[in-house]
């Protein structure tokens, strides 16, 4: 398989398609992936998967590489006094700093693989609004075609302020990662995404809902209506229940489109961006380890002061430098 | 008539070390007291004074330890019985008076402003308190490396806003951490042709007309209002608490506090107050 020369010209083979599933807690991510794993591994696609949220308890589908598996979350709360959010914060933060491992595994693989699917953390702003997920998301986006699969619960947004803000912060996502934008409305057998669809097409029956609820958002929506017209257009939706099934085939397609228009519009893009996100890379690379280290030393002192002994700290330390990530055995006999 | 801040933003923006930095402020420089309100029970540790603080009433760690949770599955319950015991919050802050300055330190996840309706409860508690309450989004400077990371970071904000309805400021964090050379201001000071200008640098064309109908809205409806936060930087604080202040029009009608041989030091940290933009 053709992968990115040493020269400065950009090469993106066609696939594997790495799709990054980011979503609100409680949307059905980690379930839909699994449903994607079942169904693009029945229909004889080979698929890798790749957990990234250090806090989960039980993942449904097989794991290839698992963050849990290199940094222990709990360990850190406990070693770095973080309570849950610093914690799985730093332990991304620690994974994303040996990154260059997962890609060379990837790439091995590479050859052999349809899709990738990444599971993100289930605290959405853990992988948006930081410097590890940025890390993670521009590296992958500089070596397979990558796309966002952005998952919204559908029984939620029967609330129009609610659909507004999921929307809103898909924008958002839009605009930092500036990659092809998938949005699945999962939940499909609770409540059909009709009205979704409806809201999206027609701007002003999203204004009716609104006003019904509240006169503010009413009005403001009217102002966006002109920006979020521009949006939906901009991205592709489809309708799936992560639990029945429906709406994979859609998803499947919608995800290839997706590939199709990373390589014809976004690879020419990246091309100029490139040694840019590389250097960047690099240097946040650096940030996080620098951030690490500051950690420890404040750790450190604070267990100094305490009369604790700081002998946990330092082996910490070194299982970071040494830490290797690797792929579950289990799983690749399979893929031989 | 009370006032408060409500202060919001994705982990690791600096909202708690925001709230010392204002509480400071006011000792310090305004020599008035600032209550400050511990929201999230998944926080760790404090740089401020709290007044209030919602792990005594409850807390992720014990929620994830007595009912076995995740860290999410434990923040929810922890807000859904806050908000069931919203009285609780009520007692702790019943001894407010007329003038009084709260800040409320929240939690960050979005889905508690955007799924859930307890953070838009307690706001209306708030209210019928009598309190006039803005909301504050924290946002890490550093990430704000292009225009469509700022659009991005806009976007994000108005996610959480759109459900509080209040008038409401972005306060950029951590400015002293800034490299030279950055220049930040180009997005803040709301050039929008700039702002333009750089999006179709940073993104795909075919963003193009989508950049161009976010701009429009930038411009019409004056969307965001950014200050910078540099805590190293005492002009900078009080630029920062004066805009926010403007938009619950605080101090306007304030009764001197304190030795009243001090008029002069009294103005002092309201200068700068005339002549800006509140929230339309």
């Amino acid at each position: 398989m053709a992968m990115e020369t040493s020269s400065s010209e950009l090469k993106i083979p066609k696939s594997p398609v790495v799709i990054l599933m980011i979503g609100m807690a409680g949307s059905g991510k980690s379930t839909l992936m699994h449903r994607m794993v079942v169904r693009l591994g029945s229909s004889s696609s080979k698929v890798y998967t790749v957990n990234l949220d250090p806090a989960v308890k039980n993942l449904a589908y097989p794991v290839n590489i698992d963050i849990r598996d290199s940094v222990n979350y709990k360990e850190v709360m406990k070693h770095f006094g973080l309570g849950p959010n610093g914690a799985i914060m730093t332990s991304l933060n620690l994974f994303a700093t040996k990154f260059d491992q997962v890609l060379n595994i990837l790439s091995k693989r590479a050859g052999e693989l349809d899709y990738i699917l990444i599971d993100t953390p289930g605290q959405i702003e853990v992988f948006n609004w930081s410097a590890s997920g940025q890390i993670i998301c521009d590296a992958l986006a500089v070596t397979y075609p990558t796309v966002i699969c952005y998952v919204v619960d559908t029984a939620r947004c029967v609330k129009p302020v609610t659909f507004m803000s999921n929307m809103l912060y898909a924008c958002s996502i839009l605009y930092k990662t500036k990659l092809p934008f998938l949005v699945s409305f999962n939940k499909i057998d609770v409540i059909p995404h009709d009205f979704l669809m409806e809201w999206m097409e027609d701007f002003e029956k999203l204004g009716e809902a609104l006003s019904r609820e509240t006169s503010y958002v009413a009005s403001l929506s009217k102002s966006m209506s002109l920006a979020m017209e521009e949006f939906y257009r901009n991205l592709r939706s489809v309708g799936v229940s992560a639990v029945t099934g429906a709406g994979s085939e859609a998803f499947q397609k919608a995800v290839q489109d997706a590939a199709v228009e990373f390589q014809e519009s976004y690879v020419p893009f990246l091309r100029e961006q490139r040694r840019d996100l590389e250097e960047k890379r690099q240097a946040a690379v650096e940030e996080q380890m620098r951030n690490f280290e500051r950690g420890m030393d404040r750790a450190k002192n604070k267990r100094s002061r305490d009369g604790a002994s700081i002998g946990e700290l330092d082996r910490l330390g070194e299982d970071v430098h040494n830490l290797t990530i690797e792929e579950r055995d289990d799983f690749m006999d399979d893929m031989d | 008539m009370k006032f408060a801040q409500f202060v919001m933003g994705p982990a690791g923006c600096g909202k708690s070390t925001y709230c010392a930095i204002i509480q400071e402020h006011f000792k310090v420089a305004m020599r008035r007291t600032c209550r400050v309100v511990n929201l999230d029970p998944a926080a760790e540790n404090f740089l401020y004074d709290c007044y209030v603080d919602v792990r005594d009433l409850i807390s992720v760690d014990d929620v994830m330890e007595e009912l076995d949770y995740g860290p999410n599955g434990g923040l929810v319950f922890a807000m859904e019985y806050l908000s069931e015991n919203m009285n609780w919050l009520e007692e702790q802050i019943a001894d407010a008076l007329d003038d009084d300055y709260y800040i409320f330190d929240c939690p960050g996840q979005i889905e508690l402003y955007s799924h859930l309706p307890v953070m838009r409860d307690l706001v209306d508690m708030l209210q019928n308190e009598d309190f006039r309450v803005a909301g504050v989004y924290c946002i890490d400077v550093n990430f704000i490396e292009d225009a469509s990371k700022f659009l991005s970071g806009a976007l994000s904000a108005l996610t959480a806003m759109v459900n509080l309805e209040l008038p409401h400021i972005n306060v950029l964090t951590k400015c002293d951490l800034l490299p030279p050379g950055a220049d930040v201001e180009r997005y803040t000071d709301g050039d929008t042709q700039a702002i333009l200008a750089d999006l179709r640098k940073s993104t795909h064309p075919r963003f193009r007309l989508l950049n161009e109908a976010f701009c429009q809205l930038l411009e019409d409806y004056s969307l965001v209002s950014f200050v910078m936060l540099n805590r190293e930087d005492e002009d900078s604080i009080e630029l920062c608490l004066a805009h926010v202040n403007h938009c619950i029009q605080y101090g306007e009608n304030l009764e001197p506090k304190g030795n009243f041989d001090l008029p002069d030091e009294m103005g002092e940290g309201f200068e700068g107050f005339e002549g800006f933009e509140g929230f339309g």
